[in-house]
């Protein structure tokens, strides 16, 4: 793999393991693009720049393909001028690379589902991501969530007495607001039917959801449990494209899911989770599991189904759209059930277009929220997203994603749009009728 | 039939052939070395998805204009895909044709039929250079090949056209130059963007393969689109 002029510490060993991440699928979408750009106008960061080839996802694509048809493929390696292949050498080169794949890019994979060659860029931008990571090149905020998990085991440095203690008065509300002593929450209890995993930004920021959640698992007479431990179901690893954390965040929390014998882990809504967790998480970490896991937005709507809880749409009298969250939609197909439950828990529902697969991101996705560095980009990204809510005419965005919650509440507020987000779990709880207490769970 | 025309049609034409076959086996040799990915969790979405649907819909997805966004909001350029495409198939099927089974182009109807279809993939050979030299976002993803590749099967259309009454009456410089361009494109192509027939199918099979298990594939609700 030598090559002139010579080559930085940090480029050769980008060289070295790029060739170590290459698979077939990955080989195969850098070898198919034919430039067609029919994908250009599926993503958002054009949308809002019109004009700007840059922000184009074969553009960006190119930059990776460029080192890969210098060092792997025949015509690049002989003629690299004729294929545009380049490769890399410097540090610089590596920080130009950094700002077009994390900061151009929220890896939300519309790009691939609209390229008639099967392109699956975001994969391989996501592997790039890891190559730069390796070399320690990367936005400081990824810096920071990174260490945070790996060294904390949650991405936003919550500590144990602090998880322990919110989950202490959270559970106190929870009996006061239903009068029951026997509400609350459950932690490492053996042998549950459901082990609940959260957003470390749940603790942090929104400790309602929790509250929320808690509520309807004791309606719904649930056997649950929340571990003290190894709670984490975020994974930076995913934004990062680093497989090393994915898979060490997400086998904690599976060992800890083993570890007291849980039937089935839930997931709280958060797009990235949910994938991380429930889709990626035994690839990156080689492990294969005994135990079910699903999203809370199934458990829910399985609740209201079997007759666990019961609801009173009235009580949810606003209009209501939904946003997809990416990684939930186009990465795990989680489109219809949530659909399915807010049309059950609100009366005034409506759609926006397009959506489910086709959905546009919240533009703060792939972890641009912790990249304040692309801030003013990412906005000015957002206006497609903007465009789109404000069209639906509703008051509240509910997504079932914390990323979005964040990437939606900021744009709202930059486009002023005066609208409310909310997730569902918000709405369950808010229309579940109380009165009448279950108190145990249905056969 | 002079000898040059002979040795274009047949000898030239079949070396070209043995070639192409020794390179795409080494190159799908080469592609196959690298491991496929495995997907270890269980399938998510809806029952209706699953690894084999996502799959077939994923090689299906190039007929169905309908299935993406892409397709479905540029239905010119669609066509224009389609056209080309057919252009390709047509011109690959003369340079068979015209040696092996030449009374097919007695047939009047036949000849027709041919031109119009290989004369209309010149035309959208030149929309499509066109296009790629105006539009900004095509150029700066462009590179020399990218050029290169179109005018010359563009050129080649133009030559298959004028070649598919397989008359020589006015000259045979019209057929050399056509065999001459279709063996080198044999020998060329293994190492040009258009050998992305090779790769797509595999791209496609991993792409479905995956959003079929992750309950994307197939597509079952396509949203109206409201800009
Ligand atoms: S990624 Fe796909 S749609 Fe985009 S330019 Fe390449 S082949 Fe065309
Ligand atoms: S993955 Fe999304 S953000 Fe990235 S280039 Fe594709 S469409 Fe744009």
């Amino acid at each position: 793999m030598s090559d002139s002029p010579a080559r930085s510490q940090k480029a050769q060993k980008v060289l070295e393991r790029f060739a170590k991440k290459l698979n077939r699928q990955m080989v195969g979408s850098l070898l198919a693009c034919v430039h067609c750009g029919m994908c250009t106008d599926a993503c958002h960061y054009v949308l809002a720049n019109p004009g700007d080839p840059t922000f184009a996802p074969a553009y960006k694509a190119d930059q990776v393909r460029r080192i890969f048809k210098r060092h792997f493929d025949w015509t690049g390696r002989v003629f690299p001028w004729w294929v545009k292949a380049k490769s890399v050498y410097s540090d610089d080169d590596l920080e130009q690379l950094k700002d077009i794949i994390f900061g151009k890019c929220t890896n939300c994979r519309r790009c691939s589902i609209n390229c008639p060659m099967g392109v699956d860029f975001a994969t391989f931008n996501r592997m790039a991501r890891g190559l730069l990571v390796s070399v320690g090149v990367m936005p400081e905020g990824v810096a920071v969530a990174s260490k945070d998990q790996w060294e904390l085991g949650n991405q936003m440095g919550v500590l144990r007495e602090d998880y322990l203690e919110t989950l202490d008065w959270v559970s106190e509300e929870l009996r006061q607001e239903l009068g029951d002593p026997n509400a609350g929450i459950p932690i490492d209890v053996m042998n549950c039917d459901v082990v609940y995993a959260i957003n470390p930004r749940e603790i942090k920021y929104d400790p309602r959801t929790i509250a929320d959640a808690a509520k309807i698992f004791h309606l719904a007479g649930e056997n649950w449990t929340m571990p003290s431990e190894g709670w984490d179901m975020t994974n930076f690893g995913l934004f990062s494209g680093d497989d090393d954390l994915g898979g060490a965040v997400a086998r904690r929390l599976y060992d800890k899911v083993e570890e007291l014998r849980g039937k089935k882990l839930v997931i709280s809504e958060c797009g990235h989770g949910y994938r991380s967790t429930r889709c990626e998480g035994q690839n990156w970490g080689g492990v294969d599991v005994d135990f079910e896991m699903e999203s809370s937005v199934i458990t829910m709507l399985r609740y209201i189904k079997e007759g666990r809880i019961r609801i009173d749409p009235f009580k949810n009298n606003k209009s209501y759209t939904y946003h997809d969250s990416c990684n939930n939609a186009r990465s795990c197909g989680l489109f219809e059930e949530p659909r399915e439950l807010l049309q059950i828990v609100c009366n005034d529902f409506r759609e926006m277009y397009p959506n489910r697969a086709e959905n546009y991101c919240c533009t703060g996705g792939g972890g641009a929220m912790s990249m304040s560095e692309y801030s003013a980009q990412r906005l000015k990204s957002a206006k497609i997203k903007a465009d789109q809510l404000k069209a639906t005419g509703a008051k509240v965005v509910v997504t079932s994603c914390h990323n979005c919650v964040d990437g939606l509440t900021d744009l709202i507020r930059y486009y002023k749009l005066g609208m409310e987000v909310m997730q569902l779990v918000n709405l369950v709880a808010n229309a579940a009728i109380v009165k009448e207490k279950v108190t145990a769970a249905l056969p | 039939m002079s000898g040059l025309l002979h040795f274009s049609e047949h000898t030239l034409q079949e070396a070209a052939l043995i070639f192409m076959a020794i390179v795409y086996t080494l190159r799908l040799r080469w592609l196959l070395r690298f491991k496929a990915g495995r997907e270890r969790q269980a399938p998510t979405g809806l029952p209706e998805t699953s690894k084999a649907r996502g799959i077939i819909y994923s090689w299906a997805n190039i007929a169905m204009p309908w299935a993406m966004e892409s397709t479905r909001t540029k239905v010119f350029v669609y066509v224009q895909f389609v056209v080309f495409h057919l252009g390709v198939a047509a011109s690959i099927a003369l340079s068979f044709i015209i040696p092996y089974v030449p009374k097919l182009l007695e047939l009047s109807f036949f000849v027709r039929i041919f031109q119009i279809i290989i004369g209309t993939a010149f035309l959208v050979g030149i929309l499509r250079i066109i296009r790629r030299v105006k539009s900004v976002y095509l150029r700066a993803i462009s590179a020399p090949d990218d050029y290169f590749s179109l005018a010359l099967l563009t050129s080649w259309f133009f030559l298959a056209f004028l070649s598919v009454p397989n008359s020589t009456a006015g000259g045979e410089w019209h057929l050399i130059a056509f065999f001459l361009l279709t063996a080198f494109f044999l020998i060329y192509v293994p190492f040009s963007k258009i050998s992305h027939y090779l790769y797509y199918p595999f791209a496609r099979y991993y792409f479905g393969k995956t959003m079929g298990h992750r309950g994307v594939y197939p597509i079952k609700h396509f949203p109206e689109i409201r800009r």
